[in-house]
């Protein structure tokens, strides 16, 4: 069981009067059997969600406390944490194939193995003939699955995903929810997803930090099993209708406005 | 000759062909019988046709403008027997073994130049200024010292041709690597990129649209400084062919070799163009 670990991590940018986040501790563990944990940040706009995961993925550097990964700190960027963006930030000038197998052409792998590695995950997300697609041909939701299945192919221990579907339409961004899911139960990977979907935090998390700002601190944690019950077989929209997800939307909702002035 | 050129020009980028009238008007059913490239068509007709008859109504003395039959038979004549010691075609590759040369040199000291001021605070500090001095002087102004330095041998020319390509190359490498997404670049470093392989595999290609557009000026720029890289010691080459013809009031030959250099010039960018769309598809698509 490794674990992802922010210890009461601050972040201060330069030039900015105040701290963006303060003395705030998450803990993401992972195992090779089963699940990981699934830790979703919610919370109004500045409490510090993006800062958080930019400390977890080594992309910024905190101004207190101390980030680990598997007991050794966090000093850059590193492909056991592999990052989605909310914009896809794929490579235009590579075909989806080539996009997903990136981190495997930077280890050197040979160019057949990388492309059946690839090929295999473009099916995990379910774009198995999508391979040879230029990504201006996809649409918003099959560019975050080649963003997802690329993130995958470095094998990373820990999913960091900072708003992926934050740029799609209702529908399309419901659907990508379950292939999260899948992707999750599949790939034995610890979690850490900044959204702004509350109903998003609650299908999909196994624990929600709820953040509020000034500065970026944690008012309230709650441990969840709606995801785990899609993983378990259970139908997503079967969840979805439990008067139990009801009430937890709401006591999440209370939770995320908390503090606001009223 | 030029009419059917003009109307094989490349239609640029699609919805790029008329910037302003095409936003201003709205979207309507095609039935417009006067289509741009029609009526640039007409324009170069009209011009032609203008040249034409002030040319044979002997409007001004052929010394000064001698007729288009008159220049396209100097240009038959040019092509088969040569000027000056040697053919047009002679002349031609001359001048653009000189641009080319040129550009290889632009490109192989430009794309590193404006790499290094795009990533680098040193780079930028070192390169800008020196380059913002460059840029604005005239290729005939540092011609002479280049000859005292140089001599006035082969490797001049290109030089100077070359020094009037780096900074359009170089800056448009800077331009394109500051544009680079961060994203782009911080989840290419999440998947394990290191610094070298940022810059080789996501830095470079973000910015190849932008360099590709900085050749097409270097080539431009290029192409206009080769009359001034040829006025001194050469024996081949348009801009000398135009120039000697000049100092012996053959005009025709001068009209004739600018219209050929106006033509090449025209093909190269129609080339890069090409170029362009083939190496950098998604330009404008993201």
């Amino acid at each position: 069981m490794a674990h992802l670990i922010l210890d009461k991590v601050s972040v201060h940018y330069d030039g900015q009067p105040a701290p963006a986040v303060e003395r705030v501790s998450l803990d993401i563990g992972r195992s090779d059997s089963g699940r990981g944990d699934f830790v979703v940040l919610v919370g109004r706009s500045g409490c510090g969600k993006t800062s958080l995961l930019n400390v977890a993925a080594g992309l910024v550097e905190p101004a207190g406390g101390l980030a680990t990964v598997g007991g050794k700190p966090i000093t850059g960027p590193g492909s056991d944490r592999a990052v989605v963006f909310q914009n896809d930030a794929l490579f235009p000038w590579l075909t989806a194939r080539e996009n997903v197998a990136f981190a495997l052409r930077l280890r050197g792998v040979s160019a057949d193995k990388r492309a059946r590695r690839a090929d295999e995950l473009l099916s995990l997300v379910k774009l198995g003939d999508a391979g040879d697609k230029r990504i201006w041909e996809l649409s918003g939701g099959m560019r975050q699955r080649v963003g997802l299945a690329r993130a995958l192919a470095a094998e990373p221990q820990f999913l960091l995903l900072d708003e992926p579907l934050g740029a799609l339409d209702a529908l399309t961004r419901e659907r990508m929810q379950t292939t999260l899911l899948d992707l999750w139960a599949a790939a034995q990977v610890g979690v850490l997803m900044v959204t702004h979907g509350i109903e998003e935090a609650l299908v999909l998390a196994t624990r929600i930090v709820v953040l509020a700002p000034g500065p970026g601190h944690v008012v309230r944690t709650f441990e969840t099993n709606f995801g785990r019950r899609y993983a378990a077989g259970e139908p997503i929209r079967a969840i979805k209708a439990d008067p139990a997800f009801a009430a937890a939307r709401a006591e999440l909702t209370d939770a995320i406005f908390e503090g606001e002035a009223a | 000759m030029s009419v059917s050129t003009y109307n094989e020009r490349p239609a640029a980028k699609s919805g790029e062909t008329d910037g302003f009238s095409v936003l201003w008007s709205r979207p309507r059913p095609k039935r417009t019988v006067f289509s741009a490239r029609l009526v640039s068509a007409i324009t170069i007709l009209a011009l032609l046709a203008a040249w034409t008859a002030a040319a044979s109504l002997q409007l001004v003395s052929p010394v000064f403008l001698p007729s288009p039959a008159a220049v396209w038979a100097k240009f038959v004549v040019v092509a088969r027997d040569g000027f000056v010691d040697a053919t047009l075609l002679q002349h031609t590759l001359a001048s653009l073994w000189r641009v080319f040369a040129a550009l290889i040199a632009a490109i192989l000291v430009g794309v590193p130049v404006g790499l290094a001021i795009g990533i680098s605070r040193i780079g930028r500090g070192v390169f800008d200024p020196l380059l913002e001095f460059l840029r604005p002087i005239p290729p005939l102004a540092y011609l002479p010292l280049i000859i005292i330095w140089f001599g006035i041998g082969e490797p001049s020319k290109i030089l100077v041709i070359a020094i009037a390509m780096l900074a359009p190359v170089a800056l448009s490498t800077a331009a394109g690597v500051r544009g680079v997404s961060r994203e782009r670049v911080d989840a290419a470093r999440s998947l394990g990129a290191t610094r070298a392989q940022v810059i080789r595999h996501v830095i470079l290609p973000s910015a190849l649209p932008s360099i590709l557009t900085g050749l097409r000026i270097a080539l431009g720029a290029g192409w206009s400084t080769l009359v001034a890289a040829e006025l001194v010691a050469a024996t081949r080459g348009l801009g000398f062919m135009i120039q000697s013809a000049a100092q012996f009031l053959v005009t025709d030959v001068v009209v004739m070799g600018i219209l050929v250099i106006a033509i090449i010039a025209f093909a190269l960018e129609f080339v890069i163009r090409r170029i362009e769309r083939v190496l950098v598809p998604w330009a404008g698509r993201e």
